[in-house]
């Protein structure tokens, strides 16, 4: 009776997962599955299966383009969020700094309670305040400035295992400052470094309100031409690009949980 | 000749004062244990002494040559650190050879100096692990290892036994001594436990609220303490306050409130004086009959008995002031039990009296 019960809270709390799953992956399969359907119009009934969709991609150049604008950006923004939030976790996790640590780290998450879209028309006011295009760079520290809390989250996890007396006994046996990071400080970071740096660089990747006022023709991030082309018409190519996209950042996750021991949530 | 010499070293944190106007001397191949309760600002100095905190105010010479202000890296000094930091991510040998290594020393004589750092702690053949491998003992050797792979001037060590078990650390007691004696190095070592102190060190260095109380061969530390912190602090301890009623040069008699009349001797009395005696438990007889010989001898009622193995405890009552005698478990003494008449007898010489 007893065991029966316990089955039935079993199978319970696994529907209620796979309940979980379906609301938070389906809406993520429906589009998959969207790009292998023939269906010229989107959304629509599946008619079949076809690569056509990954195929035309090929064919629109602006898309290749955005790509690569759009890795370069993240690429910038993660490294400088990562130094960034590397210099105020270290500074942050370090005995003998007085109070006030718990609002330093505070106020340095605190761009991820600014709206994003404000965070892009601020970083616009500002250049053109000083009377200066914002151009690529104002893009990349659009980017920076969003992501940095995200890598000091996952730094300061880095330091909270961190025993700070290692450094003290590279430096008793000889080790200079400079010796002591590159020999001790980072290898033993390097996980949260690598981690911040990876989910940096997909934040910005597929991150939208952030270019919005930022990006010019020359400048144009992948989910802006995303954006500018579902605005004329809606095809299952989108969904194609849209897949790739899940892909490789999925990719990136496994292989962080795999071979790092990091995650975004612990 | 690598003797460090500190001279009023003072270091403050936010008003409170760790180490207050430190001065002392530790000779070339000696060991010095830094002995105090938690709080007296051991790590401070040691920490001071390695260059990772600064002094205030006063100065530190090794070697006859200024060190004050030199960072950690160009001290010479070897650290063993309470939690080890070890290096997680560095093999055994790797952790052993860092210090060669940054002194840019060939492989091969890294490899060398490494062979015969792990043969010092007896580890040979555990060079290839990584210290998570390691029980808590190998990783204290290993800490050690590292810190004596690059030859250091001077050795130091903060607590390095307070993680062992009880019989680990007997052990390293004795191996530390070792291996600080076949190398003739000079070393400090810190910890809360009197009885640590006790055996290992040449000189124990007593502290208490940053200031230095006494420094003196263990012997002289435990029989002739030289402050009153030291005398209640150093071994199982009856404190006896009272009423100094004559003195005479070194020797006075205490008058209790209960009536007792102690005779002690002390440095600096006056008759009148408040002041307090001191009388380890075991320097105290107890016995049915009256201890004739000794000049100190009452009559008590014994009121708690404490088996501890080695020795008994007894806790007596006489003329309202309570005293704790500690016996030998010997079948040649005698025992008691709660409720029993007894004598309570100790010598002069054993009751050290401070004024205050
Ligand atoms: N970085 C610091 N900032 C503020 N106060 C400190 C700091 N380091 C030590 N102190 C204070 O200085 C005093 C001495 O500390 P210290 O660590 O030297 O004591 P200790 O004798 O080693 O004690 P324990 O036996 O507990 O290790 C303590 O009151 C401590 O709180
Ligand atoms: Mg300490």
């Amino acid at each position: 009776m007893r065991g029966s019960i316990r089955a039935l809270g079993r199978l319970a709390g696994g529907l209620y997962l796979l309940l979980l799953y379906l609301f938070v992956m389906g809406p993520l399969l429906f589009v998959i599955a969207t790009s292998f359907n023939p269906a010229t119009s989107f959304p629509s009934r599946f008619e079949g299966f076809t690569l056509s969709w990954y195929a035309a991609i090929l064919e629109r150049p602006e898309f290749l383009a955005a790509t690569g604008t759009s890795a370069l950006v993240a690429a910038l923004a993660a490294a400088l969020a990562v130094l960034v939030a590397f210099l105020a976790a270290y500074a942050l996790s370090r005995q003998g700094g007085a109070g006030g640590r718990g609002a330093m780290a505070t106020l340095l998450a605190s761009p991820l309670l600014v709206p994003q879209v404000v965070v892009s028309l601020a970083i616009l006011q500002l250049a053109s305040s000083f009377g200066i295009g914002t151009g690529f760079w104002g893009l990349v520290a659009a980017h920076a400035v969003y992501v940095m809390p995200f890598a000091l989250r996952l730094i300061l996890t880095g330091f909270a295992r961190f025993d700070f007396a290692v450094e003290e006994a590279s430096r008793s046996l000889g080790g200079g400052p400079l010796a002591t990071w590159r020999e001790v400080t980072l290898p033993l970071l390097r996980p949260s470094l690598v981690a911040g740096f990876t989910f940096c660089f997909i934040l910005s990747f597929v991150n939208l309100p952030l270019s919005l006022f930022l990006t010019g023709p020359e400048t144009a991030t992948l989910p802006i031409v995303m954006f500018a082309y579902i605005e004329s018409r809606i095809d299952p190519m989108i969904a194609a690009v849209a897949s790739l996209i899940v892909l490789a950042a999925a990719t990136a996750t496994l292989l962080l949980d795999r071979f790092l021991r990091v995650r975004l949530v612990d | 000749m690598p003797e460090l010499v500190l001279s009023h070293v003072t270091r403050r944190f936010s008003g409170h004062t760790a180490v207050d106007d430190l001065s002392l001397t530790v000779r070339d191949g000696e060991f010095v244990c830094l002995l105090g309760p938690s709080g007296c600002g051991k790590t401070t100095t040691l920490r001071i002494i390695a260059g990772f905190e600064r002094a205030d105010a006063g100065s530190l010479t090794l070697d006859g040559a200024d060190i004050t202000a030199l960072p950690p890296e160009k001290r010479e000094i070897g650290v063993v650190f309470q939690s080890y930091a070890l290096f997680p991510h560095k093999t055994v040998a790797e952790n052993i050879g860092f210090g060669l290594k940054m002194r840019g020393r060939s492989r091969a004589e890294i490899a060398t100096a490494v062979e015969q750092a792990l043969a010092l702690v007896r580890l040979d053949g555990l060079g290839g692990r990584y210290p998570r491998a390691l029980s808590g003992g190998q990783q204290q050797r290993v800490a050690l290892a590292r810190a004596l792979a690059i030859r250091p001037r001077l050795l130091l060590m903060d607590e390095p036994l307070s993680n062992l078990d009880a019989q680990l650390r007997e052990e390293m007691r004795v191996e530390i001594r070792r291996i600080q004696h076949s190398l003739g190095i000079t070393a400090v070592l810190v910890t809360h436990d009197q009885g640590e102190a006790l055996a290992m060190a040449d000189r124990v260095a007593v502290m208490s609220q940053g200031r230095l109380q006494q420094m003196a061969a263990p012997a002289e530390i435990y029989e002739a303490p030289a402050t009153a912190f030291v005398g209640h602090f150093i071994g199982q301890v009856n404190v006896l306050e009272g009423r100094l009623e004559q003195v005479d040069g070194r020797t006075g008699l205490l008058a209790l409130p209960g009536g007792l009349k102690l005779a002690g001797a002390g440095q600096g009395l006056a008759a009148g004086q408040a002041a307090r005696a001191m009388v380890k438990q075991e320097r105290i007889a107890l016995t049915r009959a009256e201890p004739t010989g000794l000049p100190n001898r009452f009559p008590c009622r014994v009121v708690e008995r404490t088996y501890l193995g080695g020795g008994i405890a007894y806790r007596c009552a006489a003329a309202g002031a309570s005293l704790t005698a500690l016996l030998p478990n010997h079948p040649l003494f005698e025992r008691f039990a709660p409720g029993d008449a007894a004598w309570l007898g100790w010598t002069a010489a054993d009751c050290t009296i401070f004024p205050g």
